[in-house]
């Protein structure tokens, strides 16, 4: 869980469970309680009635009224129950309203003690029961023991309290989902800048933008500007590097020129001009292949632009067309429309002026140049398929695997050979990409620099 | 032939300069990107010799403002920084063809002979115009299979008319490109070439090579055949 906008809105969920769920327990607990205490006080009510209610009858026992004040004892079912036992336990009275139902009898229990009760009918109908124990003294002075016993039917209480619960969860739930849409909405408002900053440094990376906006809040600013800074330090150094390699292979070429030029004047015998020519023939390769390193590499990501391949490949062909005039090569290109390549447009001429080149030179009369994108799961930036045929002599295989062996091992290289797919390897490697060298369709050598996709930041 | 060089190392130039004049070129040097443009737009050039990496003024703008300027010329460029990013730049910006530094000059003067060749419209170093047959490399000519022993001078003029077959041209744009700066320039004595060499070329005057066009220069007048 990488993004911040998810990390809050599940701790943020997971509290308003926690919350929400504690007071709905306290809430219900409460409203149960309180009901209950009601109902034990109407039930109390009800047995005072009962108390009330009865009287000794000629037979020195004791009865009740046919109808009861309370109306619930007289209809049938209405969940309201009276009994009388005597200490026997045997049934004395039982409302109307028990017709057919056997209320549970209890033990005796001591003389005065008034308890409350949860049972249940043999229908497992929830009872409230309270019982009472008297000593009921008749008017001749004896006493006898008796038990009242009232029962209310606890179902439509139990009905209210689940009502009561129903209620209080559906608020909470209507709440909390409020909240969090609240919550999100707000967030999105809050994260946006964050996102911006994502979405412009994604488009850096992709070419489509050279620098961050500066259009941020103030607690962003500061992170902006030092992006930029080091966008442009980055940008700025590279710029430099490839300055001061120019400026030397400038530096040492022109001598080396002019020596060369110098040694045609020397009267010498021609031996010693050739060994002066094989020595600067080596101080040429030298600095061609050391200060031709790629200007970029696949690290440098927010220092590389979107190179167009199809317009820098016509600028290169129509370039090769005036250099190779008189050999005139049919150069076909066949680059994927709207295709770019992301890195440095140096290194990517190098790699196709050198492939082109070679094949210009080897070729018997047909060139051709093929570029189309790769694509991998998750990129973000597609990769590059380069190939260039000719209908060539071709490289034979153990020459390809010496020729990209050279470079490795410079000094040992037999000059103005192969330096050029060495740099052109090189700057491959440096994209994290390959070079292969097989035979082609055409006849000759086919060359392929494949440049793998550059993929997506951490979204595995 | 003229050609202008503009190089700033002064050894580089001046033994360029030397060998290309050995070479039976005539010579224009500069030093400086400005002093270089003012040669390229201002005098008669017939090619031109770039170094990119000049003092004061650029060799691609050289090229780019020699080329807004209507001039045609070739041009070669000299170039140190041999990433193909410079040459594309320098090719697209209106030059013809490279030299990467160090370069040997034999190099130099097989694109230079190319180029001019080029710029006249032929396919090869060998003319051909009829029996009339001009090798570039060897500075040879031959009329019928038969060498033709020609001076300098002669070899020079028949060239540059040989290269612009077709052309009517002057006499001032024959003294302009073929003496050297310093030489004492006169008419009459191209008049005098061009007789020597209708002599040598057609000595039964059946041939007509070089034509005469009154006021208004010469012209080589046999169709191109081949090259």
């Amino acid at each position: 869980m990488s993004s911040l906008s998810a990390r809050l809105l599940v701790s943020v969920s997971v509290l308003l469970l926690l919350f929400f769920g504690a007071t709905i327990f306290v809430l219900d607990t409460a409203f149960q309680s309180a009901g209950e205490q009601a109902r034990r006080d109407i039930l109390d009510g009800h047995l005072m009635q009962l108390l009330a209610a009865a009287n000794p009858n000629v037979d020195g026992a004791l009865s009740f009224p046919p109808d009861l004040h309370e109306e619930r004892f007289n209809t049938i079912g209405s969940g309201l129950y009276g009994e009388l036992r005597d200490d026997n336990n045997e049934l004395v009275w039982r409302s109307r309203s028990a017709l057919g139902l056997e209320i549970p009898s209890v033990e005796f229990p001591e003389l005065g003690d008034h308890a409350f009760k949860r049972e249940s009918l043999a229908d497992e109908t929830p009872l409230l029961t309270l019982s009472l124990a008297v000593q009921w003294e008749f008017p001749d002075g004896e006493l006898k023991p008796y038990v009242f016993k009232v029962a209310e039917s606890l179902d439509s209480f139990n009905a209210q309290v689940a009502g009561f619960r129903r209620q209080l969860i559906g608020w909470f739930a209507a709440i909390a989902l409020i909240m969090l849409l609240s919550i999100s909405v707000l967030m999105r408002g809050l994260l946006k800048p964050l996102r911006q900053i994502e979405t412009e440094i994604g488009e850096i990376e992709e070419g489509k933008r050279v620098s961050l906006s500066e259009k941020f809040p103030t607690e962003l600013t500061g992170v902006a500007r030092n992006m930029n800074l080091l966008i442009d330090n980055e940008r700025a150094r590279s710029d430099r590097y490839r300055y001061t390699l120019d400026n030397l292979a400038h530096s040492l070429k022109t001598p080396l020129a002019a020596m060369r030029a110098l040694i045609r004047d020397i009267a010498a015998e021609r031996r010693l001009q050739g060994r002066f020519n094989e020595q600067i023939d080596r101080m040429d390769e030298i600095v061609r292949y050391q200060l031709r390193k790629p200007a970029a590499s696949v690290a440098d990501n927010l220092v590389l632009t979107a190179v167009p391949v199809g317009k820098e490949v016509e600028r290169l062909v129509s370039g090769l067309r005036k250099v190779y005039h008189d050999k005139q090569p049919l150069i076909e290109t066949d680059v994927a429309a709207g295709m770019q390549f992301r890195g440095d447009t140096g290194d990517f001429l190098e790699v196709a002026g050198n492939l082109l080149d070679n094949a210009c030179k080897w070729c018997a009369g047909r060139v051709k140049i093929t570029v189309t994108p790769s694509t991998g799961a998750r990129a973000i930036v597609s990769g590059m398929i380069l190939t260039v045929d000719d209908d060539g002599p071709g490289i034979p295989e153990e020459a390809a695997e010496a020729l990209l062996e050279r470079g490795t091992r410079l000094d040992e290289a037999t000059p103005g050979h192969g330096i050029g797919l060495a740099i052109v390897k090189d700057i491959a490697r440096s994209y994290g990409g390959k070079l292969k060298i097989a035979r082609s369709d055409l006849g000759g050598a086919k060359i392929t620099v494949s440049i793998p996709p550059i993929p997506g930041p951490g979204k595995a | 032939m003229r050609l202008l060089v503009i190089e700033d190392d002064d050894t580089l130039r001046e033994s360029l300069a030397e060998q290309l004049v050995e070479a039976g070129y005539a010579i224009e040097q500069a030093a400086d990107g400005r002093e270089g443009l003012y040669f390229a737009l201002e005098y008669p050039v017939d090619l031109a010799i770039v170094d990119l990496g000049l003092p004061e003024m650029s060799g691609l703008d050289i090229i780019r403002q020699a080329r807004e300027q209507g001039k045609t010329y070739p041009i070669l460029i000299l170039t140190a920084r041999d990433r193909w990013e410079d040459k594309v730049d320098g090719l697209s910006a209106g030059a013809d063809d490279y030299v990467v530094k160090p370069f040997h000059f034999e190099e130099v003067s097989a694109r230079v002979h190319a180029l001019l060749r080029r710029s006249g419209g032929w396919a090869s170093s060998v003319l051909h115009a009829g029996p009339v047959v001009l090798d570039m490399s060897r500075q040879e000519l031959k009329v019928d299979d038969a060498l033709i022993e020609l001076t300098s001078f002669e070899y020079k003029i028949i060239e540059y008319l040989m290269l612009r077959a077709g052309q009517v041209i002057s006499k001032t744009e024959l003294t302009d490109r073929l003496y050297d700066q310093d030489f004492e320039r006169d008419s009459n004595v191209i008049e005098v070439f061009i007789g020597r060499l209708r002599k040598k070329l057609d000595p039964e005057n059946s041939l007509n090579p070089i034509e005469t066009l009154r006021g208004r220069g010469y012209r080589f007048a046999i169709e191109r055949s081949e090259g």
